[in-house]
């Protein structure tokens, strides 16, 4: 079993006074992206920040890959994307990022195409020799997304990877993120829930500095009853609650959010719960938008009987 | 893959050199310092070197320069070097501590220096910018002693061969001179969040510790020796000396120097980027 890329022991960290993080304990291991999510001031960039080197710790150590953040051991394989760096106005993008390849070891001419493909990834070949100035809002955080891919890392720590940037990039990161996950772990700080809920099979969940492990279950195949959560167009939810509540099998209906059912049941008494609903639909003449097993992201997390 | 350290400080230094010499604000400055440069030798290097020689050629027994307090430029075998020692004694220590003043606060204030520190030591990114300010303050300063070297072969150039020996001292004197006055801002450039910042604390610390040092060595005279720990104590003393002599008081700044160094890298090594 290989060791954990990650491991955070009783990790507190104090800004002037105010705790940002405290006794955070994890280990993490490399496999498919994990999502760090939390309200504003819970503490999230203040972990990816003595996870990169850029913060010590008020207390607590932390390893990454086996060393503490920062070392030199360490470059060439961590990367990150920090919330609000911005590059050098005065240098233009290749310049910056073939600075960058050669920090990470490349030679002139390996750092001269590795800035190339990185930028070409993001569509920003043509922009390679503007000043950041010069780009929009989304274009530099592309760049700065694309910093963080040179010389393919294996782990990048994102934070806020897809705040202000548009649908279509915002698609093209996380195709990305999915592409390149089987060789690079991602560790992605977001609000984006749905975001998260498509990318991460891991969520690390902070409140007021502290990790909220029994928060977070994902993994229900050990839990005794199942979730399906059902999206369907205009419907009285009265009139749904009232048919879906009596099939075999169903526990409880919730309807969080207009239009948006969850139904909670038993797998042991109704194991095709899936067939059983989209037939109840069918047979009532009712259009649904999507159907989908478990719950999602948002309602694990912040649902009151969660 | 992994560059050493030593490579880390080549390539960082090296993009500094680039940051001081191929961008458009590096540009201005340089061609604001030389058409400042310009019209200093034009009017008081010159004419001051003019009288100096005319007054050897009266053998006067007391020069204008004694009674103005710069009679060791009658020392110099060359009046125009005399004459730019004491200028750069005064000018060069004032620019370092606005060419240096911006090591890494900007960068760590835009969040830039994130980008760097991930992919190499803090070690080499506070050593590399120092080592990078100090290179091109001391291609300024080359700059000026040749242009003086220009000057001196205009009027006479049969001082070339006087010329040569002295210009390799003034040289290496001014690179130690602002020597401590670079490392005192990296140090400030490591905790302060702008260039001004850094500035206004060089002149506000360089101040303190001047009024305080002397004020101490004052009533308690064996504390008199604290005063080598003002960047630019030396100079008055300097500015006395002439030739191979002015190297005598090199260990001053390279001492300062070297606690100041040590000082930036503690702050550098903690601060959060």
């Amino acid at each position: 079993m290989s060791a954990p890329i990650i491991q955070c022991q009783q990790l507190s960290h104090i800004y002037s006074g105010k705790v940002a993080l405290n006794q955070v304990s994890f280990e993490l291991d490399a496999r498919e992206p994990i999502g760090l999510v939390g309200p504003n001031g819970a503490g999230k960039t203040t972990l990816l920040s003595i996870l990169s080197g850029f913060l010590h710790p008020t207390s607590g150590t932390v390893r990454v890959f086996g060393h503490p953040p920062g070392s030199a051991q360490l470059i060439g394989k961590i990367s990150a994307l920090p919330q609000d760096a911005r590059l050098d106005p005065s240098f233009t993008l290749a310049e910056q990022l073939v600075f960058y390849a050669r920090l990470q070891g490349f030679t002139r001419q390996q750092a001269v195409l590795e800035a190339s493909r990185v930028l070409e990834i993001f569509a920003l070949k043509d922009a390679a020799h503007e000043k950041p100035l010069a780009l929009s809002h989304g274009m530099a955080k592309r760049v700065a997304i694309a910093q963080a891919l040179i010389g393919k890392p294996a782990l990048v720590l994102l934070d806020e990877p897809t705040t202000g940037l548009d649908p279509m990039n915002v698609r093209a990161v996380r195709s990305i993120i999915v592409e390149l996950s089987s060789t690079t772990t991602f560790v992605i700080s977001s609000h984006d829930l749905a975001e998260l809920d498509r990318l991460c099979q891991q969520i690390l969940l902070l409140e007021n500095g502290i990790l909220q492990i029994d928060k977070v279950r994902v993994n229900e195949q050990q839990a005794t009853s199942r979730f399906i959560t059902l999206q369907m167009e205009n419907c009285p939810a009265a009139e749904v609650i009232a048919k879906l509540i009596v099939l075999e099998g169903v526990l409880q209906i919730t309807n969080p959010q207009k239009n948006e059912f969850i139904v909670e049941y038993n797998p042991d008494l109704q194991p095709g719960m899936d067939l059983q609903l989209m037939h109840c639909i069918q047979t009532n003449h009712w259009q649904y938008r999507q159907l989908s097993h478990g719950k999602t992201l948002e309602e694990k997390l912040f649902s009151r009987n969660s | 893959m992994q560059p050493a350290f030593f490579n880390h400080l080549l390539l960082i230094c090296a993009f500094e050199l680039k940051r001081g010499f191929a961008t458009r604000k590096s540009i201005l400055s340089l061609v604001t310092f030389a058409v400042i440069w310009y019209f200093i030798l034009l009017y008081p290097l010159r004419f001051a070197a003019e009288l100096l020689v005319q007054e050897k050629g009266l053998q006067a027994e007391l020069s204008i320069f004694d009674v103005i307090g710069f009679g060791s430029i009658q020392h110099w075998p060359i009046p125009e070097f005399g004459v730019f020692w004491h200028f750069a004694l005064m000018i060069f220590p004032m620019l370092s501590i606005m060419l240096a003043a911006d090591q890494t606060c900007s960068d760590r204030e835009r969040g830039t220096l994130r980008f760097i520190v991930i992919r190499s030591s803090r070690n080499s990114v506070f050593f590399g910018r120092f080592i990078g300010a100090m290179v091109i303050q001391a291609l300024w300063i080359s700059a000026a002693a040749f242009s003086t070297l220009g000057l001196t072969l205009t009027r006479d150039p049969s001082l070339l061969s006087f010329a040569i020996p002295d210009l390799p001292i003034l040289i290496v004197n001014l690179i130690l001179v602002v020597l401590p006055f670079t490392a005192m801002m990296a140090a400030l450039s490591a905790k302060v969040k702008s260039t001004r910042q850094a500035t206004l604390w060089a002149i506000l610390i360089w101040m303190f510790l001047a009024g305080i040092i002397s004020s101490l060595a004052y009533y308690l005279p064996v504390l008199a020796f604290l005063k080598c720990l003002i960047p630019g104590y030396q100079l008055s003393d300097m500015a006395q000396l002439s030739g191979w002599r002015t190297l005598s008081l090199a260990y001053i700044p390279l001492l300062q120097s070297l606690i100041l160094l040590i000082l930036g890298r503690w702050i550098m090594a903690r601060q959060a980027l």
